[in-house]
C-alpha cells in the first residue's frame, strides 16, 4: 500500500485567483457596456476606449476566470479519480504563477493597444509563447499524473481533460503563427481567407476547448459529488465525450457564412454544428437526470440550483448554437447582438453557474469548516439568474431588432433605414437594460466574494491532510486470468482485449484524442489552403502602401474591428448599404485579416473614397460633431500622435517576407510613406482643415480608410491615388459642418 | 510543379467527405462499444468513482 495525500494549497490557490479575475473582467464588461450605452464612458481616453478594453473582457472573462475555475476543478478533481497526488508540486507552482502573470501582461498590453487583431488570440506574441510554456508544462504536469495514477480506469471527467489540454495546445499555436516586426508587434503568416478559417477554426474551438469540454469535465465529477449520485448514464457520457471530441472541431467555419469563405467550407462548418445539437442534448439530460429522485434537494441546496440552471443555460446555448449556424438564420444573426446574447447564455449561465457551484461545494472543503452564509449563496443565485434573464431578453432584442432593421426595404425598394446610425440609436433602452443585468450580475460576484472571504478567515490554523492509502502500482499489469477466446483472429479481435491494453496507458490515449483532432483539422484546413480556385487572384488588388500599412497598424490598436466589419456578403440589403459584395481575392494581403464579427458601427470594406480626407479628420476628432447619434469613441490624440517612422521600414519587409510583393517598395518604404502623408495632408490643409498634420498618426488612418475597397474599381495603384480620387470625387459636403 | 499545383490537382474538396464517412464508422465502433453486454459492469464501476475520494475503484493489480 501507497501512503500520499492530496495537493488541495494549489486548489485553493487557483480558486482565489477565479474570483479576482472574474470580479475584474465582469467589472470591465460593465463598463464596455456602459461605453455602448453612452458614449461618454469611453472616458475620453486612448486606452479606456471600447475597442481596446473589450478584448480585455473577452480574455479575463475566458482565459483568466473560466481557465483559474477550469484549473481549480482540474487539479482537486483529477488527484483524486487517479488517486495520485500531481506529479510535480513544483510545475503546479509554475503554472499558477506563470498563468497569472500571463493574466498581468495581457492587462497591461491590451488596453494600451498591443494586439493581433484575432478575437480572443489578440495577445502579441511574446505572451503567446509564454502561454504555450506555461500550457506545455501543464500537460506534462497533468500527463506524469496520469501516469504514476493508482486507479486503473480513467473516468470520463479525465477524458474531457485530456482532450482540453491537447486541443487547446495545437489551437493555440496555430492560429498564433506570426513573423515578429517588433517587441510587441507581429503580422499572422496567414492572410485573408486563410487567415479567417484558421481564426475561427480557432476561435469556436476556444468556446468548445476552454468553456466547455473542461467544464463538463468538471460537471461530470462535482454533479455527481453534489448530488451524492453516480451520473445518470455513465455509457451516456463516453458518447458525449467522443461525439464532441469528432464534431466540434469541424464546426468553426459557420462564423463565416455569406463571407467570402468558400461555400463547400462554410457548409461542412453548418452541417457539423447542427450535428453537435445531439451530443450537447445528451449531456445535458445526463446532468439533469442526475438529480433524477433528488430534486427535493434541489430546493434548499444553492450549489444544486447553480448546477441545474448552469446545465441547462448549457442547453439552451447548444440548442441555439446549431440554430445560427444554419446559414439562413446565421444571414439575420450575424453581425448582430443575438451572437452576443447567445455567448452570454453560455458564459454566464453554464461557465459562470457551473463554476459558483463548484466553488461553494469546495470552500467549506478546501477551508475546512462550514460555509459562512447559505442565506448569502441563495441570494448570489436568485440575483445572478435575474441579472442573466435581464441581460439576454435585452440583448436578443437588440439582435434581432437591427437584423431586422437592416434588411427591411420600403415599397419602392429602397432600403427603410439608410442611415446605420439609426439602427443603433434604436438599441438604447436595450442596451441600458444590458447594464442593469450586468451590474445585477456583477453583484451576484460581490455577495460571492464576500462568502470567500468569511469562509477563509473562519479556517484552522493548519490544515489537516489526510492520508490516503491505495495500493501500489504495478509496473506492469496483467489482466487477471481469463478463459482464451475460442475461434479465429476475427473473435479474437471481437473480444477487444486490445482496447483494454490501451486504456491503461494514458499516453495512448492522449494520442488517439490527438489523433482525432488533428485529423479532422487537417481534412478541413489543407484544401482551404492549397486549392488554388477558392481564392481566385484580382490582378487590380496591390499591397498597401507603406503609410497605408502603418494606418491599419493603427486601426489594429484601436480595435476599431470590434465594431466595425470589413466584409459586405452577397446579400441584397448589404450591397444596398454598402456596395459590391467583398472577394476572397481583396484581401489576399491582409495579415490579418480584419473581417470583423460584429457591427456596432456599419461595415468599413468599401469605405475608401466615400466622404473627403477631411470628414474623416474631422470624424475622429469627434463622430458626434458629424453624426448626433454615433456611439463611437472619440480619437482625437490621432491628430497630435506623432507616427514613429522608423518602424514603417521593418514592417514592410516583414510583409515582404509573408509574400507580399513590395518589390523595391522595400528599400524606400519611409521615404514613400512621407511622400504620401505630405500628400494627404496638404489636402486636408487646402480643404479648410487643420494644417501640420503632414507626420501624425491621423494622416496614416486616413490614408488607409481611404484605400479600403477601392482596388476592385480598379482606381488605384501604389502610389497615394486614393488622396487624388477623394478630392475629385462629387462628396456632398451636407456632412460636414 | 510545386506542392500546390499537386494538391491543386488532387480535387481534395471531396476529402472531407470522406473523412466524415471514416469518422462515422469510427464513431459506429464506439457506440458498439460502449453498448457491449460484457461491458456492463465496468460502466457501473467507472461511474462510482468520483464519489469516493479514498478507495480505488478500479485497483491496478500487482504481477505477483
Amino acid at each position: 500500500m501507497d501512503e500520499f495525500s492530496y495537493d488541495d494549497d494549489i486548489v485553493r490557490k487557483f480558486l482565489v485567483a477565479t474570483f479576482v479575475w472574474g470580479l475584474i473582467g465582469m467589472l470591465v464588461g460593465v463598463l464596455i457596456a456602459l461605453q455602448l450605452a453612452n458614449p461618454a464612458f469611453n472616458l475620453g481616453l486612448s486606452f479606456t476606449s471600447f475597442g481596446r478594453l473589450r478584448p480585455l473582457h473577452t480574455n479575463a472573462v475566458i482565459f483568466a476566470f473560466a481557465g483559474n475555475a477550469f484549473f481549480c476543478g482540474c487539479y482537486y478533481s483529477s488527484q483524486r479519480l487517479l488517486k495520485a497526488r500531481m506529479f510535480s508540486d513544483t510545475l503546479s507552482k509554475i503554472h499558477f504563477w506563470g498563468w497569472q502573470l500571463i493574466i498581468v501582461s495581457a492587462a497591461i498590453t491590451l488596453p494600451l493597444g498591443f494586439t493581433q487583431a484575432k478575437e480572443y488570440a489578440e495577445l502579441e506574441w511574446p505572451i503567446d509563447i509564454a502561454i504555450a510554456v506555461v500550457w506545455v508544462l501543464f500537460a506534462i504536469n497533468f500527463i506524469g499524473t496520469m501516469v504514476k495514477r493508482r486507479e486503473r480506469h480513467l473516468y470520463v471527467a479525465i477524458w474531457f481533460f485530456v482532450a482540453s489540454i491537447i486541443t487547446v495546445a495545437i489551437l493555440h499555436i496555430f492560429n498564433n503563427l506570426a513573423i515578429p516586426a517588433g517587441p510587441l508587434k507581429s503580422y499572422s503568416i496567414y492572410a485573408g481567407v486563410q487567415d479567417a478559417f484558421m481564426q475561427w477554426w480557432y476561435g469556436h474551438n476556444a468556446v468548445a476547448f476552454v468553456l466547455t469540454t473542461p467544464f463538463l469535465g468538471l460537471m461530470y465529477y462535482f454533479l455527481p459529488k453534489a448530488a451524492e449520485a453516480p451520473v445518470f448514464s455513465y455509457r451516456l457520457s463516453i458518447l458525449h465525450f467522443w461525439s464532441l471530441v469528432f464534431l466540434y472541431i469541424w464546426a468553426g467555419p459557420h462564423h463565416l457564412h455569406y463571407t467570402a469563405l468558400p461555400e463547400w467550407a462554410s457548409t461542412v462548418g453548418m452541417l457539423f454544428s447542427v450535428m453537435l445539437w445531439m451530443p450537447s442534448w445528451g449531456g445535458m439530460i445526463n446532468g439533469l437526470l442526475t438529480l433524477r429522485g433528488g430534486w427535493h434537494k434541489v430546493v434548499d441546496d444553492p450549489i444544486l440550483k447553480f448546477f441545474v440552471v448552469g446545465i441547462t443555460a448549457y442547453g439552451m446555448a447548444t440548442f441555439e448554437g446549431p440554430m445560427l449556424s444554419i446559414k439562413s438564420v446565421n444571414a439575420l444573426a450575424h453581425y448582430t447582438d443575438w451572437i452576443i446574447a447567445h455567448v452570454h447564455i453560455g458564459t454566464l449561465g453554464w461557465n459562470g453557474f457551473i463554476t459558483f457551484g463548484m466553488i461553494y461545494w469546495l470552500l467549506p472543503r478546501l477551508f475546512q469548516g462550514q460555509l459562512y452564509s447559505k442565506k448569502l449563496a441563495e441570494l448570489h443565485f436568485w440575483i445572478a439568474t435575474f441579472g442573466i434573464l435581464l441581460y439576454v431578453v435585452a440583448i436578443y432584442s437588440a439582435g434581432i431588432t437591427q437584423g431586422l432593421m437592416w434588411r427591411a426595404f420600403d415599397e419602392t425598394g429602397r432600403l427603410s433605414y439608410p442611415d446605420f446610425v439609426e439602427t443603433v440609436a434604436r438599441l438604447m433602452p436595450m442596451y441600458w437594460m444590458r447594464v442593469a443585468g450586468g451590474l445585477l450580475y456583477f453583484i451576484g460576484m460581490l455577495l460571492f466574494g464576500w462568502n470567500i472571504l468569511m469562509t477563509w478567515r473562519n479556517r484552522p490554523a493548519v490544515y489537516e491532510v489526510p492520508v490516503i492509502r491505495a495500493p501500489a502500482l504495478a509496473k506492469r499489469y496483467v489482466e487477471p486470468p481469463q478463459a482464451p477466446v475460442p475461434g479465429g483472429v476475427l473473435a479474437r479481435f471481437r473480444s477487444m482485449r486490445f482496447h483494454r491494453d490501451w486504456e491503461r496507458m494514458p499516453l495512448v490515449f492522449s494520442v488517439l484524442v490527438l489523433v482525432a483532432v488533428v485529423v479532422a483539422s487537417l481534412f478541413e484546413i489543407i484544401p482551404t489552403f492549397l486549392i488554388r480556385s477558392n481564392v481566385p487572384t484580382i490582378a487590380s488588388v496591390k499591397p498597401y502602401t507603406p503609410l497605408e500599412l502603418y494606418g491599419r497598424d493603427i486601426y489594429i490598436r484601436e480595435g476599431c474591428f470590434n465594431c466595425h466589419s470589413q466584409m459586405i456578403r452577397p446579400l441584397r440589403y448589404e450591397t444596398e448599404r454598402y456596395g459590391e459584395y467583398s472577394k476572397p481575392g481583396e484581401s489576399v494581403y491582409d495579415h490579418p485579416f480584419l473581417w470583423g464579427s460584429r457591427r456596432i458601427g456599419p461595415d468599413l470594406a468599401r469605405e475608401g473614397g466615400k466622404y473627403p480626407n477631411l470628414w474623416h479628420v474631422r470624424h475622429f476628432a469627434n463622430p458626434r460633431e458629424i453624426t448626433a447619434k454615433s456611439i463611437m469613441p472619440s480619437y482625437a490624440h490621432f491628430a497630435t500622435n506623432v507616427i514613429e517612422w522608423s518602424v514603417i521600414q521593418k514592417r514592410v519587409e516583414v510583409m515582404a517576407m509573408l509574400g507580399v510583393p513590395y518589390g523595391d517598395a522595400v528599400t524606400r518604404a519611409e521615404a514613400m510613406a512621407r511622400t504620401q502623408a505630405t500628400e494627404i495632408a496638404g489636402d486636408i490643409a487646402k480643404s479648410g482643415g487643420p494644417t501640420g498634420l503632414q507626420d501624425k498618426e491621423i494622416v496614416a488612418i486616413v490614408a488607409y480608410v481611404q484605400r479600403l475597397g477601392r482596388d476592385i474599381k480598379g482606381t488605384s495603384t501604389v502610389s497615394a491615388a486614393p488622396v487624388a480620387a477623394a478630392s475629385v470625387l462629387p462628396v456632398a459636403t451636407g456632412g460636414l459642418k | 510543379m510545386s506542392l500546390t499545383d499537386l494538391m491543386s490537382h488532387a480535387g481534395l474538396a471531396i476529402y472531407a467527405e470522406v473523412a466524415m464517412v471514416l469518422f462515422f464508422i469510427a464513431f459506429l465502433g464506439i457506440v458498439w462499444w460502449v453498448f457491449r453486454p460484457a461491458n456492463r459492469k465496468r460502466w457501473k464501476v467507472d461511474a462510482s468513482m468520483p464519489l469516493d475520494d479514498e478507495h480505488t475503484q478500479t485497483p491496478r493489480q500487482r504481477e505477483d
